[in-house]
């Protein structure tokens, strides 16, 4: 009868050879955290991963601190609910213009300019018929000020004739 | 048989049946307990949520912008964590939705799905921005082999970059189609809530971005922040909630088209 | 423009969300497919261990060792060509997460795959024996391995292999079954898809595996004859032909009762699945899936007196029906976009011009597609699958 088990020990062989390479390869945080198997089955270790990712954007205090003119004005302005970012940053770009080297002072991650075309005011103020006409972010709600821009002096830059951060005529 | 043992089994056969039916008894208070907790509102779980005000979106896509740059997903790839989406209804009933590259660029024409529309055809439009619900039973983790994906104690969905092996079932698994394979790690991929920011008290990088006050992200279990407020106080919805995932972020405008 | 998986391949119509494309691919339809032919060639060997039909002898050994080298093809293409990290592949056994279908799999796969290993240990042990002592060198070296060292070869131990075998083709159709089953599940669970969304799915991945096992044995076994000049047994064929057809029929019923449930309770998303069954598969589906994979060859077969070249066009028909079936399952469930507005149409690399496109592409699906033969070549060398040379099946032992 003794030959008839030989398989079965290849088969255990073959389990303990799994559970020993586990030991050396599988993280040892790794665990069903909370004892709950089926949703939190992972790496502890990764939530803190994720936690360490550095942050890119930091807002208007970030930029604040050298250009305090700017922050004034568009703080007093309808576009004091806009992030400097939000315009500023410069996807596809590849180099920067600007005068201190962000990257390197403040571990920065983004690529910051000066984008003039229309297209970008367009992306809030083109009249569109299912655009919201009314603004509804600050305390009162106000009119939205939508263009066509196709009518309104096509070809033309948006700056020459208004101020973004004042949101106003220059 | 005569009459008296007639009843006598009769009575047999009623006690029979009646002492099983009160042993389930036993099990109604948890039967009930169970589905008292799928409709409440409010779990009793720290749960990070977020709340989407459709009414005010204007499809700028700074969101979208945001996000993909402050969580490097590459600017030009296809694929986003967040995306907005238009939907346009015509007078004579036609249905148009598009979402031109995740709306990156945001929405400046009045073309939906490269259709030239003039302005009185149009019965109703508008803009529904999209990201990953950290849903309370999240069926992308459910299916995941090798516990590379998982949900954190406060509700957030994430994934292991470290322990992935791209077999692309949990992308399959959600109802929502909020993951994708990241073109550079070549693992799953998915909206974060940009956790490094929330756990450092700061706004995700959409909600930041966001001038129009549409994105709200808050405690849910927490009745001092807005997202609780407005979702114990406001008829708010989620979306395909018959696919009971347990959606965490909630919408506000919602219509039946949306999908 | 930085390169998104699924893009290549990809061609989105009407609305679809923007991360939506088809992300499971022809090799996702390549896995079930010879997963099925394993299930299938390996019930057919059982027929004869377990039920004791005589005529199914010739083709017994031939059927359990080709289903074991199908066995070692079946998760190559998930493994090493559907996965963008192959490297990490070992841990669905590392780490596994059972509420998962697939980690699930990788525990069947392997019980499965002992069972067929040692069935066909237990039957060839005293031709590893035999061989071991006589044979030198490497040859004689590997025999001497697959022994597992025991000699002993008498009248008793034989009693016990005969036992052992059809223990283990006993307990190998339930897990059999239960494999391919399980394979079914993978997809049935998907609740997403709307069009895989059914529990009769893993009964119809089953029945659709047996007749793709039993069609590719009975083709396999016609070109191998003809290939050694064996003499072809009639009787063997025809066995295996009815096996077949009935096998057809009950496939046929269960597809035809998911497709009419889905349409008769008409969900939320039957408006866009019946465009995808009605419109854009209509051929697929109709007339290769069901009219050249299962009408035609039922016919072929229940004419009396089957013959050889009968057999043969009939079990390419459906074996190339049961490829059909997977890939309208896999492509087809997925060319609806989960947006219930928009398709995904499926154009496979063809060229391979970078290695994405040759993992994606035809030739790996080729490549794979030969390699169970290539294995079943280099098998027959250790463990010889024709070994009946006259089909006599009243005498015990023939060969
Ligand atoms: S939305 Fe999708 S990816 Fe996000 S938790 Fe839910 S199922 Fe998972
Ligand atoms: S792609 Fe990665 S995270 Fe998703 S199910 Fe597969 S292993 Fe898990």
């Amino acid at each position: 009868m003794g030959h008839a088990w030989r398989p079965l020990a290849v088969a255990f062989a073959f389990i303990l050879l799994i559970l020993i390479v586990r030991i050396f390869v599988v993280p040892s945080d790794f665990m069903a955290k909370n004892g709950d198997y089926k949703y939190q089955w992972h790496r502890v270790s990764n939530e803190k991963d994720w936690k360490d990712f550095p942050v890119g954007y930091r807002g208007r205090e970030f930029c604040g601190q050298c250009h305090p003119d700017k922050l004034e004005a568009i703080n007093k302005s309808k576009h004091r609910k806009v992030e400097c970012e939000n315009c500023h940053v410069l996807p596809e770009a590849k180099k920067s213009t600007h005068p201190v080297n962000l990257q390197k002072s403040y571990k920065y991650k983004f690529i910051i300019g000066i984008n003039k075309t229309r297209h970008l005011c367009l992306r809030c103020h083109q009249k569109l018929p299912y655009r919201p006409s009314v603004y509804r972010n600050f305390a009162k709600p106000v009119e939205f000020k939508m263009q066509d821009g196709e009518k309104h002096n096509p070809g033309m830059p948006c700056i020459t004739c208004h101020d973004v951060h004042k949101a106003s005529f220059k | 048989m005569n009459r008296r043992d007639l009843l006598k089994a009769g009575l047999v056969a009623v006690a029979g049946m009646v002492i099983p039916l009160n042993a389930l008894e036993v099990f109604d208070d948890e039967a009930k307990a169970a589905v008292k907790a799928a409709i409440e509102m409010v779990p009793k779980k720290r749960r990070w949520a977020f709340v989407v005000d459709t009414r005010k979106c204007v499809g700028c896509g700074m969101c979208v912008k945001a996000c993909k740059m402050e969580n490097e997903v590459p600017f030009d790839a296809d694929v986003s964590r967040t995306w907005v989406e238009r939907y346009v209804v015509l007078k004579d009933g036609d249905v148009l939705i598009d979402s031109p590259k995740e709306a990156r660029y945001g929405y400046t024409k009045n073309d939906p799905m490269g259709r030239e529309i003039k302005e009185d055809e149009i019965a109703k439009g508008f803009f529904v921005p999209k990201l990953c619900n950290q849903c309370e039973k999240p069926s992308c983790v459910q299916v995941c082999p090798v516990g590379a994906t998982y949900k954190t104690e406060d509700g957030v969905v994430l994934v292991d970059r470290t322990w992935c092996i791209g077999c692309g079932y949990c992308i399959m698994n959600c109802p929502y189609q909020a993951r994708f394979f990241h073109p550079v790690y070549n693992t799953a991929e998915k909206c974060t809530f940009c956790y490094h920011r929330i756990t450092k008290g700061m706004k995700p990088a959409c909600v930041q971005a966001c001038a129009f006050g549409v994105r709200k992200i808050g405690m849910l279990n927490d009745p001092n922040s807005e997202v609780f407020q407005i979702v114990m106080n406001e008829r708010v919805m989620v979306l395909k909630p018959e696919t009971g995932n347990e959606p965490n972020v909630f919408y506000i405008g919602l219509d039946k088209i949306v999908r | 423009m930085t390169e998104v998986h699924g893009q290549l391949w990809t061609i989105k119509q009407l609305f679809t969300y923007p991360n939506e494309y088809i992300y499971w691919t022809v090799h996702i339809a390549l896995y079930p497919y010879i997963t099925g032919l394993v299930a299938g060639a390996f019930v057919l060997s059982s027929l004869y261990h377990l039920f004791g039909k005589k005529e199914l002898r010739p083709v017994s050994r031939f059927a359990l060792v080709f289903s074991f080298a199908l066995l070692l093809v079946a998760p190559m293409p998930l493994l090493f060509f559907h996965l963008l990290h192959p490297e990490r592949a070992f841990n669905v056994f590392f780490t596994p997460h059972y509420y998962s279908a697939i980690a699930a799999f990788g525990l069947v796969f392997s019980v499965y795959g002992l069972i067929v290993a040692s069935e066909i240990w237990f039957a060839y042990r005293p031709h590893f024996i035999a061989q071991s002592q006589s044979r030198k060198g490497i040859m004689g070296l590997i025999f001497k391995v697959l022994t597992l060292g025991s000699y002993d070869l008498d009248e008793r131990t034989a009693h016990i292999d005969e036992k052992a075998v059809k223990f283990l083709a006993a307990i190998g159709i339930p897990s059999a079954c239960f494999l391919h089953g399980y394979v079914g599940f993978i997809f049935g669970s998907v609740k997403t898809v709307a069009m895989w969304k059914s529990p009769l799915m893993p009964v119809i991945f089953l029945m659709s595996a047996i007749i793709s096992g039993v069609a590719l044995c009975i083709w396999t076994y016609i070109l191998g004859m003809k290939f050694f000049r064996r003499e072809i047994c009639t009787d063997t064929v025809r066995s295996m032909g009815r096996v077949l057809a009935w096998f057809i029929i009950l496939a046929l019923t269960l597809e035809m009762l998911d497709f009419v449930f889905h349409g008769y309770t008409a969900e939320e998303s039957w408006s866009i699945l019946s465009k995808i069954i009605f419109g854009k598969f209509k051929f697929k589906i109709f007339v290769l899936q069901w009219g050249l994979g299962m009408l035609l060859p039922i016919i072929l077969l229940f004419i009396p007196k089957l013959s050889t070249i009968r057999a043969f066009v009939a079990s390419t028909c459906v074996l190339i029906g049961v490829w059909m079936m997977r890939w309208d399952v896999v492509i087809g469930g997925q060319s609806m976009s989960k947006s219930l507005a928009g398709f995904m149409k499926y154009k496979m690399p063809i060229w391979p011009h970078t290695f994405e496109e040759f993992r994606e592409g035809l030739f790996s699906v080729i490549l794979l597609l030969i390699l169970p033969f290539i294995f079943l070549c280099i098998f027959n060398k250790f463990t010889p699958v024709f070994t009946e040379k006259k089909c006599n099946f009243d005498t015990e032992e023939a060969h």
